[in-house]
């Protein structure tokens, strides 16, 4: 079966057509929502973040240049958005680290370990990675993009998305560590 | 603990790359560059397996996480009626002064008869296709809702395991592997490796679910890992 490339559907879209808008929405929907819902960790505004971030296609897909893939686009502009939110909630807060400060609702990682189960373990230490390492790390392993995607989409260096990935993948086997779970590294 | 790899600027760099050689997002070059590496080096394979165990960890994490709802997309359409752009031939016609069905009735004057036939024969095309791609999208998965291309098979009716092969299976052994577990594959292989594979339906509880995914990785010679899926 012949299934229409992103960039055709893009290139429809530009022109107006909202079948294309929708087809494409639904290819794409749940890893865009996946990837907002854990920065911002709620879901209606992970929901209201994606309306957003299809809208700004709806009104940019002319602008749209093939140099990046469409997946690669709507991450980027989702990544802003939810950043742009983060910032706002910081400020209406007095804590400053008001992201990282919200309760993960599954149990820690010393609680999951009590109940031996180390997948668990280590899923509850990805919960409590700072939202800059958390975005990394989803990004190159569950959206599976390469170094010069998270450049684009999180407006690094390459040589920083190396750097910031290492550290991330250090401070989760810091936290395991901490939570009893030895891997012989960090 | 005195990091190894971390000190020594050339190890560093490879390990770096891990993480993208196990998402099979790397150049060739540099494929070739860490598998060379990966052969003689049992600490960077160490670090390989750790990446792979929090790769497999993160894609259940994130397979968790479910879908939007549907106001998502009822919110992005309604925002576009509202918007309501002008489609580029209306403004044209529009531009023209003549209002669009004078302009439309100029165009179509200007062409030769077998031009019109075949025009008429693409637009016919053109309705038929759309209308194939809209019941298409109506009827998928049989509701109302809309389901992505990225992650099909997420029916909450059916239970799932996350599995991926170990290198060394055979083809033969992976088809029988299936047929003992009455097991089917419904998404995959990731550039990871990883399958999301079908164990029954959901009338599994999450203790049975748990016990097939045990039973599963009670055969190593086949899969390398396994953990039940959302």
């Amino acid at each position: 079966m012949h299934t229409e490339s992103d960039e055709d559907l893009v290139k429809r879209i530009a022109s107006g057509d909202r079948l294309a808008m929708k087809v494409l929405f639904s290819r794409h929907q749940v890893r865009v929502y996946r990837f907002v819902l854990r920065l911002v960790r709620d879901e209606t505004l992970a929901e209201d973040v994606i309306s957003d971030v299809f809208m700004d296609l709806w009104r940019q897909a002319d602008r749209f240049e093939a140099r990046a893939s469409v997946s690669t686009w709507l991450l980027a502009i989702a990544r802003n958005k939810a950043w742009s939110l983060l910032r706002k909630r910081r400020d209406a807060e007095l804590d400053e680290d008001y992201a990282e400060s919200i309760e993960d609702e599954t149990d820690g990682p010393e609680v999951v370990l009590q109940k031996q189960d180390k997948g668990l373990a280590i899923r509850a230490c990805l919960g409590r990675l700072s939202a800059e390492h958390r975005e990394v790390i989803d990004l190159v392993y569950y959206h599976e993009t390469s170094v010069e995607e998270v450049a684009r989409i999180v407006g690094i260096p390459e040589n920083t998305v190396k750097t910031r990935l290492f550290h991330a993948r250090k401070k989760l086997g810091e936290m395991l560590k901490a939570a009893g779970i030895d891997r012989g590294w960090p | 603990m005195n990091d190894s790899i971390a000190s020594d600027p050339k190890r560093r760099e490879l390990e770096e790359l891990l993480p993208f050689y196990a998402n099979g997002r790397i150049s060739d070059a540099d494929k070739r560059r860490v598998e060379t590496a990966l052969a003689a080096d049992a600490e960077l394979a160490a670090r390989l397996d750790l990446i792979r165990d929090d790769m497999a960890e993160t894609v259940l994490l994130n397979e968790s996480l479910g879908a939007p709802s549907h106001n998502a997309l009822e919110k992005l359409m309604a925002g576009i009626e509202a918007e309501a752009r002008p489609v580029p031939l209306l403004a044209r016609a529009q531009e023209n002064g003549r209002g669009l069905l004078g302009w439309l009735g100029g165009l179509l004057a200007a062409q030769t008869p077998r031009r019109l036939a075949y025009a008429s024969a693409a637009a016919l095309a053109l309705i038929v296709l759309q209308g194939v791609a809209i019941t298409g999208l109506a009827l998928r998965d049989g509701g109302p809702g809309f389901q992505t291309a990225s992650a099909p098979g997420t029916r909450a009716s059916e239970s799932y395991v996350l599995l991926s092969f170990s290198p060394e299976a055979k083809a033969g052994e992976i088809a029988s592997f299936f047929k003992r577990f009455d097991a089917s594959v419904v998404d995959g292989p990731r550039a990871n490796g990883f399958f999301k594979v079908r164990v029954g339906d959901a009338s599994l509880s999450t203790a049975q679910v748990d016990a097939i995914a045990a039973r599963m990785k009670g055969e190593s010679a086949i899969v390398s890992f396994v953990a039940p899926a959302p």
